[in-house]
């Protein structure tokens, strides 16, 4: 068993009047890939984005309760985002390259952190990213292109590039393969694998198969509650509680 | 109703849609034609200008000059003697009225037509060359068929001695037409055929410099700030308001304004492009910030998110990524806008810029004119002279905004970047 990364403890957002999670207590393992599942608008994707607090963004958005990195707590007034967000990366659903060059949505990140501060420097993160995200051999020799010319799949693994760039210690991804066809989905699997030796995952998705196959352990969030969570085989074989018995049967979603 | 009549309905009704929208199409087209036409044929003939072959005689004696004379001395010196000379030379007049007659075929500037070979090559004292002098402008008017001269004489500006020389050049191929140089070099002038808008052109220029460097920076600062940093509240929202109702102010009131604040009170020089550039500016402000603001808005958040998940500020997201993105539409919005400045006149009328300027502006802050305004000071003369130049400016006027409006297009088309 892996040590815990990511710890929350009686989190709680609201977005204006509405509540969208209830007192969320969960543990996320370091060099694991963590799935949360549950039906749209069931809070999920609040909750990843709590981890690297892109709630922010949003006017109305109150967070409250605990979360924390490595024992620090991300929740903080005080913390610096841009930092914690350089540890954090994300991916997200919709595959969002910048409309600039590959080469250039996979520096950006470094340059502005100060990360490769020669030429030299900068091309080896970006061949590095792009071979970690197993698109290299696809892209290497037109990096003048523009990433919106990529294929949906090609430019969800630029993201994810994008994402390794900055070298982060969690990756966080949103229903990454929701727009991808099967073959490209298969791809990113095959890459969440490989990923999860060096970083901490956290997958939200809507395909039961796939939390089996890429995620150790499984989180199920129905009503912004987290009902059920546990080792990705249990929960799947034979869950302890009622609802989560219903929805990975498909008895209600 | 029957299924096949109701079909029959549902054709017609979308036939009848596509009639009327060619048809409008159509009438629209025709009206531009007829404005285009109408410009085109009164204006054409004012870039051509006519001349009057004339031997010129450098008489010594007439001129009282040295070979080798300073420019200084032949500046002062007196060609009206060696003018006379020359022009009763080409046409004998018996009399002094009919000199007199003879000299107002020739443009005020003969004169220095004269002078000006003169300085150009300084060996021509005692030589004959033959020069090109400007017409005056009814001669001009009468040659390029825009003078009737079937009317009786007491009715006509043109005496029949003075139409009997007219002939005389014709048949001599002593008068033809020239491209009219005058009309885009010289400044304004009381005589049609020594008017020109090189003074509005100048004028219009400075000014519109100066509004594109005082509203464009203010314009993309205040939206990028209103679209990405400030909070949505009820200030922001008065404020988002208000910068829609400033973009429908008639351009008149903003001339009023300038006229107390930039005028009255902070006594800026009257008439001149600096004042009218910052008046412009107020109008033009609001037109650039809505594009603006519009193009932010069409980035995606997607964008926005892409970059602060990989950790950059809030800054730098914004400046390296959507403001880059918001840029051809905001340019193509900014050039609209100051295409609809180099076509504004009220507020120039008012801050004065409707003077009587002859000199050409050599800076923004003297006495100038502008394109508008110029057309609008000669659709008020009389002299057939100056409607000619009036079609002609408005021509020259339309030319630039044709060339803007282009231009916006073809920037945005270059520059826009797709995002899926």
């Amino acid at each position: 068993m892996n040590k815990v990364k990511i710890k929350s403890k009686n989190l709680n957002v609201h977005y204006g009047q509405k509540q969208a999670l209830f007192d969320v207590n969960l543990d996320l393992n370091e060099k694991e890939v963590t799935a949360l599942i549950g039906p749209s608008g069931c809070g999920k994707s609040t909750f990843i984005r709590c981890i690297n607090r892109m709630n922010d963004v949003i006017d109305i958005c109150k967070v409250t309760g605990n979360i924390e990195i490595d024992g620090v707590e991300v929740n903080d007034e005080n913390l610096d985002v841009v930092s914690l967000r350089e540890r954090v990366g994300m991916v997200f659903q919709k595959p969002n390259p910048f409309p600039k060059s590959i080469y250039e949505n996979i520096s950006y990140g470094p340059k502005i952190h100060g990360k490769g501060d020669t030429k030299s420097e900068l091309d080896e993160i970006v061949e590095n990213s792009l071979k970690k995200s197993a698109l290299w051999e696809e892209v290497k020799d037109r990096l003048d292109e523009p990433g919106t010319s990529l294929s949906g799949g090609q430019q969800q693994r630029l993201c994810i590039a994008r994402a390794i760039s900055v070298n982060p210690e969690v990756i966080l991804m949103d229903e990454p393969c929701s727009a991808l066809d099967p073959i490209a989905t298969a791809k990113i699997e095959e890459l969440i694998d490989d990923l999860k030796k060096t970083y901490t995952i956290v997958i939200v998705t809507h395909s039961m198969a796939q939390a089996v196959r890429v995620s150790q352990k499984t989180g199920f969030f129905h009503l912004g509650k987290l009902i059920e969570v546990g080792k990705t085989e249990k929960i799947f074989k034979n869950p302890d509680n009622k609802m989560t018995q219903d929805y990975i049967t498909g008895r209600f979603g | 109703m029957t299924k096949e009549e109701r079909l029959k309905k549902r054709h017609s009704a979308e036939k009848r849609f596509r009639f009327y929208g060619l048809a409008s199409i159509f009438v629209a087209l025709l009206f531009v034609l007829i404005l285009v036409q109408n410009i085109f044929s009164k204006g054409s003939s004012a870039f051509k200008k006519t001349v009057i072959k004339t031997e010129v005689f450098y008489n010594q004696e007439l001129l009282e000059l040295k070979n080798g004379a300073s420019e200084k001395d032949i500046i002062n010196a007196d060609f009206y003697e060696v003018m006379i000379e020359s022009l009763i030379k080409s046409f004998p007049a018996k009399n002094i009225d009919e000199e007199n007659e003879l000299i107002r075929l020739f443009s005020a500037d003969a004169e220095y037509e004269i002078k000006k070979a003169f300085l150009n090559n300084n060996n021509l004292i005692g030589e004959k060359i033959i020069l090109d002098l400007t017409a005056s402008d009814d001669i001009d008017q009468l040659h390029k068929g825009n003078y009737p001269r079937d009317l009786p004489e007491d009715r006509r500006r043109i005496s029949n001695f003075q139409l009997a020389i007219y002939d005389n050049f014709v048949e001599n191929d002593k008068i033809s037409k020239n491209f009219n140089n005058y009309y885009f070099t010289k400044g304004d002038s009381r005589d049609p055929e020594l008017a020109g808008i090189g003074g509005a052109i100048v004028g219009s220029i400075y000014s519109i410099l100066i509004c594109l460097l005082l509203a464009f920076p203010v314009a993309v600062l205040a939206s990028i700030y209103l679209e990405e940093f400030a909070p949505k509240n009820r200030i922001t929202d008065f404020i988002e308001i208000n910068i829609n109702n400033l973009a429908a102010v008639p351009s008149i009131v903003y001339g009023l304004l300038a006229l107390q604040i930039l005028l009255a009170t902070i006594q800026l020089p009257r008439s001149t492009p600096l004042v009218a550039g910052i008046t412009l500016a107020l109008m033009t402000l609001p037109r650039i910030i809505i594009p603006c603001r519009a193009s932010l808005k069409a980035v995606p958040p997607s964008i926005r998110e892409g970059a602060l998940a990989v950790g950059a500020s809030k800054f730098q997201s914004v400046f390296h990524h959507v403001v880059p993105l918001a840029m051809p539409g905001t340019l193509s919005g900014t050039i609209i806008g100051l295409a609809q400045a180099l076509g504004e006149t009220a507020p120039l009328i008012l801050i004065g810029m409707v003077a009587f300027v002859v000199d050409i502006p050599s800076s923004p802050i003297d006495p100038s004119s502008s394109l508008p305004v110029q057309v609008y000071l000669w659709s008020e003369s009389a002299e057939r002279g100056f409607v000619e130049k009036t079609s002609a400016t408005i021509m020259i006027l339309l030319t630039f905004l044709m060339i803007m409006n282009f231009l916006a297009v073809y920037l945005r088309q270059k520059f826009e970047k797709r995002w899926n």
